[in-house]
């Protein structure tokens, strides 16, 4: 499957989401052909995948402009989309609409999800783009357990088997 | 030179402390008999600092309340510059839209101008131990803690840059490359250090070879001077003395200093801290944070070379043994070899053979 991966955290932002999107494409890639597009500087790079960034370094309305263009030409070759929330993809998404995509809609940054609350076209776009949704994910696996130089080695395997089920629960929509 | 620049520091301090002894005792406060960060080789930090003006930095008491306080007093103009430049960080962190993370600074007790005086009072933050008394793995959990809280502030868009900008400095990979230059050049300058050239040349291309990620992990928050006689540690709680020195620059910037720093003063820190970043972080990383080393004591390397000129006998050996020791060591990370803990040791016994006794008073609390 050709999977777009939409966000508007990407590595090296420090943000849990940045880090999940990365670990997501990380997984993905093994069995399926995956896009980034992101706002970033310089992203992180993840060996396989393709990520198109747009410098976030420049005025809002300018950003956004490309970013939607970056994303209407990863959505056309793609079967699936996967767009974590945040007003900076959704009104993109919005703007877009009219195409015909699989959107699975990762409602994962609370905080930009409670920002969305406070501005009434905020909220309008992001209540279309959810109706516009085939699915709807509002959780995120934990993060990877750190590995601390004065401490015994991490235990994995709740951190593994939260990655499965999420893998398993988001993306078998589609195929 | 070293009279000299001594000789008109204690007469500065002489001075000033007359005039603002009466002034403080206005403001119900009282100085302590002993004044140790106006001491040892105070003077000789204040004669290389360019960027920052004169300033004293006292300890007393408030007389109703008795609680100990930190006092930052200047006449000096750059000094109240920086006085107020740091006051003005430390409101606008509070304030910052974008850190995940705050700061804990100590409550400012009194701000005011009188008789010429910019005078800035905070409470003092009493720790049961120095940050080094700690057992290592306590101090790698606080300087994680505190890593981490900085590298929550990020600015990544045009409107955080745009906030900042007024307030705080910000550095990129050129602006980096540039400052290296400038350091590399202050170095060479002095003949005595004519045979690091080559050295440093090698230093400017290893940072130019890591330009990308220099750049990669540019627009974070940094404490650029965070050491151990910069914050201190009260339960959990992690109290910043120095927001001057806070910037948007590289995310390892300030690791670097702490990371170089722990080199000389505790080394199981030091590999436990770079243990860290290799197996929690990208291989991006782990080269920014290298590279940013190298700038740092391309950094220290200047700082000392301009002590060279002001200071004379046993001082002025131990400066020259201080550019050996940190030289050595970026050629160590240069190499990519491990550098010999008899280096260290080396070192750290001549150091101590050759400070004065009011610089050991000076350096007992201060780590």
């Amino acid at each position: 499957m050709r999977i777009v991966l939409a966000t508007p955290l990407y590595p090296p932002d420090t943000a849990p989401q940045a880090r999940y999107v990365k670990e997501l494409a990380e997984r993905l890639r093994k069995e399926h052909e995956v896009t980034i597009v992101a706002y970033a500087h310089i992203p992180e790079a993840v060996s396989g995948v393709r990520i198109v960034a747009v410098d976030k370094i420049k005025p809002i309305p300018i950003r956004l402009t490309l970013y939607t263009l970056a994303l209407y030409r990863a959505l056309r070759s793609a079967d699936l989309v996967y767009a974590v929330n945040g007003p900076s993809v959704e009104l993109p998404l919005f703007l877009l609409s009219f195409m015909r995509m699989s959107l699975v809609f990762g409602v994962v940054d609370s905080s930009a999800h409670e920002r969305m609350k406070e501005n009434f076209f905020t909220r309008l776009v992001h209540r279309t783009v959810r109706r516009h949704a085939h699915a709807v994910v509002t959780a995120m696996p934990p993060e990877r357990p750190e590995i601390l130089p004065f401490a015994a080695p991490p235990d994995t395997t709740a951190y593994e088997q939260a990655w499965k089920t999420h893998l398993a629960d988001t993306f078998t929509y589609g195929t | 030179m070293e009279h000299n620049a001594q000789e008109s520091w204690e007469l500065y301090r002489k001075q000033e402390l007359a005039l603002l002894e009466p002034i403080l005792e206005s403001l119900r406060i009282t100085l302590d008999a002993e004044q140790p960060h106006i001491g040892g080789e105070r003077y000789l930090m204040h004669a290389v600092t360019t960027v920052s003006g004169k300033k004293l930095i006292l300890l007393g008491r408030m007389q109703d309340s008795d609680k100990r306080v930190v006092i930052k007093a200047t006449r000096d103009a750059a000094g109240k510059r920086e006085i107020i430049h740091e006051r003005e960080c430390r409101a606008f962190l509070k304030q910052i839209r974008f850190a995940y993370d705050t700061f804990f600074a100590p409550e400012e007790l009194l701000f005011t101008e009188s008789g010429g005086f910019c005078i800035s009072v905070q409470a003092y933050i009493e720790q049961p131990s120095t940050f080094l008394a700690r057992p290592t793995p306590m101090q790698f959990a606080l300087a994680l803690k505190a890593f981490k809280a900085q590298e929550g502030a990020h600015a990544t868009t045009y409107e955080h840059l745009r906030q900042i900008r007024t307030i705080f400095g910000s550095m990129n990979a050129r602006a980096y490359l540039a400052s290296f230059d400038r350091f590399s050049e202050c170095v060479r300058g002095h003949e005595a250090n004519a045979h690091l050239a080559p050295l440093l040349a090698q230093a400017r291309t290893f940072l130019t070879r890591n330009e990308r990620v220099i750049e990669q992990y540019a627009g974070f928050l940094t404490h650029t001077d965070f050491v151990p006689h910069n914050f201190r540690v009260v339960g959990e709680t992690m109290y910043l003395l120095d927001h001057s020195s806070i910037r948007f620059g590289n995310k390892y910037e300030g690791w670097a200093r702490f990371i170089n720093f722990m080199t000389l003063y505790n080394r199981e820190l030091e590999q436990a801290l770079l243990t860290y970043v290799r197996d929690n972080r990208t291989p991006e990383e782990y080269e920014a944070l290298t590279a940013m080393r190298v700038y740092r004591l391309g950094e220290i390397l200047c700082y000392y070379t301009k002590t060279l000129p002001k200071s004379q006998g046993a001082l002025r050996t131990l400066n020259e043994a201080r550019i050996s020791f940190w030289s050595s060591l970026l050629e160590s990370l240069l190499t990519g070899t491990d550098f010999p803990d008899a280096a260290v040791e080396e070192y750290r016994r001549l150091r101590d053979s050759l400070r004065s006794s009011e610089e050991k008073k000076r350096q007992q609390e201060l780590h």
